[in-house]
């Protein structure tokens, strides 16, 4: 096995199975790092806790939810408003935040009868919210609060209002990944199959892990409706209760986060006989096979590749202007699970770089192995990473612009190494073909952006130069390329809105005759 | 097996490998019916022969082998060029080999984990 032990780490000997360069002649079978294990004692993880990963990743994109936290106020406030999914129900969801602030007293007498009083509280606060999900914490689950319990009394004074708990502690799982499988479990247990959703359409999904992380559902939405798709739940970007609630009437569930979500998939196929269609929404070939795959179930493989046609020529210019001025930049794609396989081979392909580090904060094998499948020889691949290991492979691999989180992004900046944000992204949305050329501008940007020539100078010791100007992206980006690309006719900068969700809102979308009415 | 059928079988799997999620589940049991059922009902596209999609799980197979049929075409020519045994036998290794990869070579602990 190619372990890849780290001089900081050597003092840890158990973090050397956790890291392994892909070289020349490895494959699967010989080249992959233990993963989705207790983080080592001693090493300082990037990792969140089983309930981040159940509230913060998966509940709370819920639009039209009172999201209550049963336990100390830290747990909701430190991890309130660290994501960027949006909603089109004026972001109610990551305005407002609920927390029942247990303190040492509850700890010692019991914080049920508080908890009641909260829910209580909240639904007068916000009398037009009918839906509730509430959260279990260390504390609450240590001295046995019964949420459940306390729901079903609420429901029962309140028969408008339903609400959901979800019983993942912080404790609950080695990282935030314990917590998404908890609250997959949770939901098809507790709610699908409570509400009998309207069906509009004879092509009906269920739109699974995607979290509308700056729009991206809403993106992805769009493709669909062109198509005459009924998105009848997304699970759970910008998706609402109730509509998560009748899943089980879907035709096809279209996976998009495989790591956060395939529970849930695979729970309905088994339950209710509903198939998993695992897709890619990023970059412009995964997407267009995404979509025409989609089609093709339906019957409706027309109506995608349409869409793929006119997307692909509106956009692959601006896309390969930025490709052009890319090439061989290096990157370490250190998110925190499912994009180190979904960009891994694409932005290699379609936008020239070359990944030289992988690494996964929560991730299982099973997301090392699709990330290792997909980068090139000579990356290193790195499971769950303390911050000084993180600082030695950039020192090692030299990167022009790592993706990360803001986190270990910040660390990197301080060495003087540019970060995208990978999860809550800079400039996104990301998906879709106008998403992935935002993508490849935010890289150029961030790449080219002549403050790292300032930033890198030390007032204390370095000349600063007083000889010459200020620098612009371009002329750092078009130094070296030639006059023939330079000057391409055909190729040109991202042209869009800055807010390109704006036009979908009031979008109207072709209405396809329905074989079922057509039969009637 | 020939060097040429074995290369032939490293460009196939790379593609899949750098392009495809869906010999990627999380079980040992659901790697191997996915790669079974795509891997056989690429095959039959790529020999012309008639594949029977009735089912929505049979369809969802049938998605990933069209377009994975449809991409292999149009990345190796070579294909195009060979009869309907000899696509059978190059098709037979590359299911053994992407089976070793994913199931009874990979060193996924999750993959036969009763607990996961």
């Amino acid at each position: 096995m190619p372990y890849h032990e780290f001089e900081c780490s050597k003092v840890i000997p158990e973090r050397k199975e956790h890291a392994v360069d892909k070289e020349p002649g490895e494959d699967l079978t010989s080249c992959l790092p233990k993963g989705y294990l207790n983080t080592i004692p001693g090493s300082i993880s990037e990792r969140g806790c089983a309930y981040c990963g159940a509230k913060h990743v998966i509940g709370t994109p819920m639009k039209d939810v009172l999201h209550v936290s049963h336990g100390p106020v830290g747990c909701t406030y430190d991890t309130w408003q660290t994501k960027r999914y949006i909603s089109d129900a004026d972001n109610f969801q990551l305005k407002y935040t609920f927390a029942t602030d247990v303190k040492e007293k509850h700890i010692v007498f019991g914080a049920e009868k508080m908890l009641k009083e909260n829910i209580h509280q909240a639904f007068d606060a916000f009398p037009e919210i009918k839906r509730m999900t509430i959260y279990q914490t260390c504390a609450t689950a240590l001295i046995g609060d019964d949420i459940g319990a306390i729901a079903d009394e609420v429901m029962e004074e309140r028969p408008d209002v339903d609400i959901f708990v979800c019983n993942s502690p912080g404790f609950a799982g080695p990282s935030q990944s314990g917590g998404h499988h908890k609250i997959n479990i949770a939901w098809v247990n507790q709610k699908v199959g409570t509400f009998e959703p309207e069906i509009t359409s004879d092509y009906v999904i269920n739109y699974v892990g995607e979290y509308n992380i700056q729009g991206d559902q809403e993106v992805m939405q769009d493709f669909f409706r062109r198509m005459g798709i009924q998105v009848l739940s997304t699970f759970t970007g910008n998706g609402t209760y109730d509509e998560l609630r009748g899943m089980h009437r879907a035709h096809l569930n279209v996976l998009e986060c495989a790591r956060s979500a395939e529970y849930i998939c695979n729970e309905l196929r088994v339950r209710y006989g509903i198939p998993r269609l695992d897709i890619d929404g990023f970059g412009f070939e995964a997407l267009g096979n995404s979509l025409r795959k989609i089609g093709l179930f339906f019957g409706i493989e027309d109506r995608a590749q349409a869409i793929i046609d006119e997307e692909t020529a509106k956009w692959k210019p601006q896309l390969d202007w930025y490709k052009e001025r890319l090439q061989g930049k290096r990157v370490c794609l250190w998110p925190g699970g499912s994009k180190l396989w979904h960009w891994a081979h694409a932005i290699e392909a379609e936008m020239g770089v070359k990944v030289v580090s992988l690494y996964t904060k929560f991730g299982h094998q099973g997301d090392m192995e699709k990330g290792i499948a997909r980068c090139s020889e000579g990356t290193l691949a790195i499971d769950d990473p303390n911050e000084l290991e993180s600082l030695e492979a950039m020192e090692l691999l030299k990167p022009h612009v790592i993706f990360t989180g803001k986190r270990p992004g910040e660390v990197a900046k301080k060495v003087g190494v540019p970060y995208l944000n990978a999860h809550a992204y800079h400039n996104g949305p990301y998906k879709g073909f106008e998403g992935w050329v935002r993508f490849a501008r935010d890289i150029y940007n961030a790449i080219y952006s002549p403050i790292h020539q300032l930033s890198e100078l030390d007032i204390s010791k370095d000349e600063i130069p007083g000889n010459h100007g200020f620098v612009t992206r371009r002329m750092l980006s078009d130094a070296d390329l030639s006059d023939e690309i330079r000057n391409a006719p055909h190729l040109s900068e991202y042209d869009g809105k800055f807010d390109c969700l704006a036009a979908l809102k009031d979008k109207t979308y072709p209405e396809f005759p329905r074989r079922v009415a057509a039969a009637e | 097996m020939d060097d040429l059928t074995q290369d032939r079988i490293g460009q196939l799997i790379d593609y899949i490998m750098k392009n495809c999620l869906w010999q990627f589940h999380s079980r040992a049991w659901d790697r191997t019916r996915q790669n079974e059922n795509i891997v056989g009902m690429t095959t039959k596209i790529l020999c012309g022969e008639p594949v029977e999609a009735e089912t929505p799980f049979d369809k969802c197979y049938w998605v990933d082998a069209v377009c994975l049929a449809d991409a292999y075409r149009a990345r190796h020519p070579w294909l195009t060029e060979m009869n309907a045994d000899g696509i059978k036998t190059l098709m037979t290794g590359l299911l053994e080999r992407l089976e070793y990869l994913t199931v009874t070579g990979s060193l996924n602990a999750e993959l036969t984990d009763q607990h996961y």
